[in-house]
């Protein structure tokens, strides 16, 4: 007891201050602004048909929100375990894994989602035919449901490529110390080569992010009603495309310059915390 | 007493490298023994061994009467047997202290404050209590390579092992390092230390090993294997390395 009043642990090294001022000065901020800025003036000045646009798109917002949102955790999730498996020395683990991860990146996303969405509902229910099970005869895809399965399921095989890359970054000599402190294989995952390789790939983690929030406009293809479903909609009963095509991109790009400015607020924040 | 360390013919091979050609040791608790050899001769392979960080194709090794032969042997000789890398393996990410908590909580389960205060009076015993608040990085290659001493030490090892403990070092820091583990042994530590450092050698260790192609060539006390071997090989090495 006696020793530890000597020694106090110094105060966090890095005052928010300062993190506030790296954002501050992070001038992409302006560009975010400029494009709110330019959505106000359009639905102020011409709110025929702008202000009509928006408002029509405006529930697909959260739906696309949703649907990135959901599918990025589970990406998070599933792409660590994937990843994992890769570099499992078990040969058929990782083999299984490898298979799966050049399969789907040989594939289409488009395709991916067509699959989930027609074709795996009819492969469900001429299983349940075939076994006569009711329950699977009358399996019917709820469209959200097969959009998430599907981003999920192929964003988690480029998301496993991310994590390998940063597990492998780390010097062998991490994982043999913390096992030679007698830590097991998922104590030492946890405590030292994972803290670590999130530093490593939090920019290509927040790249897929942004890549996943733009590519959720393909489930607008399978029945989402998504800010790029609801665009089409509006479209096909008004006939006015110039217009609502920019306001959908101008919608997309405020979603992803958002995110693109969190991403790297976190990055700076997590490099100043060192 | 049964001797704490046996090794028993130990084989290891990388592919068509035979890293251990039938190893043979036996190591009393308290003793020191200092492993010498020319590069490639298995040194840092049989330490691996003796905590399993590699595996063996053939042989046994008994520590403290556990054979490694189960997972859990295996997590239980670990704890028991400390090990200091050539490249201190610090962990970066978190400070001194942490370093020297981590294992102590989530392996010994020891009570954060309990961690805290060992792991302070190690740092003092290392001669660095006042680095505890930072990062490895922040320090030199003696201080962290003492932090690792420490951090293994925290884990009150029966055993430590050193591989090249000071051949990452500048020179003006070796003996820093030096000083704590000759401490080490007069507190009777059990020690197995592949170095060539002499010096520490003949100060602290009880025998000293030549090792070459995988095989124990000559073991005896420092003074006379150092001044007076007998075999060929080993005049050989110590003509090189002197
Ligand atoms: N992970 C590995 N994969 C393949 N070969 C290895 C591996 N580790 C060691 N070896 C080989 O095994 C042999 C013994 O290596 P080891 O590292 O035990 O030698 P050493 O005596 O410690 O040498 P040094 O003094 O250079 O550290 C060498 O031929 C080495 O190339
Ligand atoms: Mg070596």
């Amino acid at each position: 007891m006696a020793t530890s009043q000597h020694f106090q642990p110094p105060p966090v090294k890095t005052t928010p201050k300062e993190i506030n001022e790296k954002i501050k000065f992070d001038r992409w901020w302006f560009l975010l602004m400029g494009v709110i800025l330019l959505i106000i003036i359009l639905i102020t000045f011409k709110p025929d048909p702008f202000r009509r646009i928006l408002f029509f798109v405006s529930d697909g917002i959260s739906v696309t929100i949703f649907t990135t949102l959901v599918s990025f955790v589970l990406v998070l999730i599933f792409g660590l375990i994937t990843g994992l498996a890769r570099l499992s020395k078990i040969t058929i683990i990782r083999g299984i894994a490898t298979v799966y991860v050049e399969v789907i990146r040989g594939i289409p996303l488009l395709v991916q989602l067509m699959f989930w969405y027609f074709a795996f509902p009819s492969v469900i229910q001429s299983v349940g035919q075939a076994l006569s099970i009711p329950s699977l005869i009358g399996y019917r895809a709820n469209p959200i449901f097969m959009a998430i399965l599907g981003l999920t399921f192929c964003y988690s095989a480029y998301m496993s490529e991310v994590y390998r890359a940063g597990i492998q970054s780390i010097s062998r000599g991490q994982m043999e110390a913390a096992r030679s402190l007698g830590m097991t294989f998922v104590q030492s995952m946890r405590y030292v080569i994972l803290p670590q390789a999130l530093r490593v790939i939090l920019p290509p983690v927040g790249n897929e992010f942004i890549t996943l929030l733009k590519d959720s406009s393909l489930v607008s293809v399978v029945a989402v009603a998504d800010i790029t479903r609801r665009g089409r909609e509006f479209m096909a009963a008004n006939f006015i495309p110039v217009n609502t095509w920019v306001m959908v991109a101008l919608l997309y790009l405020v979603l992803t310059l958002f995110s693109a400015r969190i991403v790297n607020w976190i990055e700076v924040k997590t490099r100043l915390e060192r | 007493m049964a001797p704490i360390i046996q090794i028993q013919d130990v084989h290891k091979h990388f592919g068509h490298v035979k890293a251990l050609r039938g190893v043979s040791l036996e190591i009393d608790k308290g003793e020191v023994v200092v492993i010498i050899g020319p590069s490639g001769s298995g040194k840092s392979t049989l330490l691996r061994c003796i905590n399993r960080l590699e595996e063996f194709d053939q042989g046994q090794i008994i520590v403290d009467g556990i054979p490694l032969d189960s997972a859990e042997n295996i997590n239980s000789v670990r704890t028991e047997v400390g090990m200091v890398f050539q490249q201190f393996n610090l962990f970066p990410h978190l400070r001194v202290i942490d370093n020297l908590t981590l294992a102590q909580t989530v392996v010994r389960k020891r009570k954060k404050q309990d961690a805290i205060n060992n792991a302070l009076m190690l740092l003092e015993k290392v001669g660095i209590p006042e680095k505890a608040y930072n990062f490895p990085l922040q320090l030199s290659g003696g201080q962290q390579q003492r932090v690792a001493i420490a951090r293994a030490l925290a884990m009150n090892p029966k055993i430590m092992l050193f591989d090249e403990p000071t051949s990452a070092l500048d020179p003006e820091m070796i003996q820093e390092v030096l000083d704590v583990m000759l401490n080490l042994a007069k507190e009777g530590m059990t020690m197995v230390v592949v170095s060539h450092e002499m010096g520490f050698a003949r100060a602290a260790a009880n025998r000293a090993i030549l090792m070459d192609e995988g095989m124990i060539v000559e073991e005896a006390t420092p003074a006379i294997l150092f001044s007076n071997p007998t075999r060929e090989r080993t005049k050989l090495f110590l003509s090189k390395i002197l």
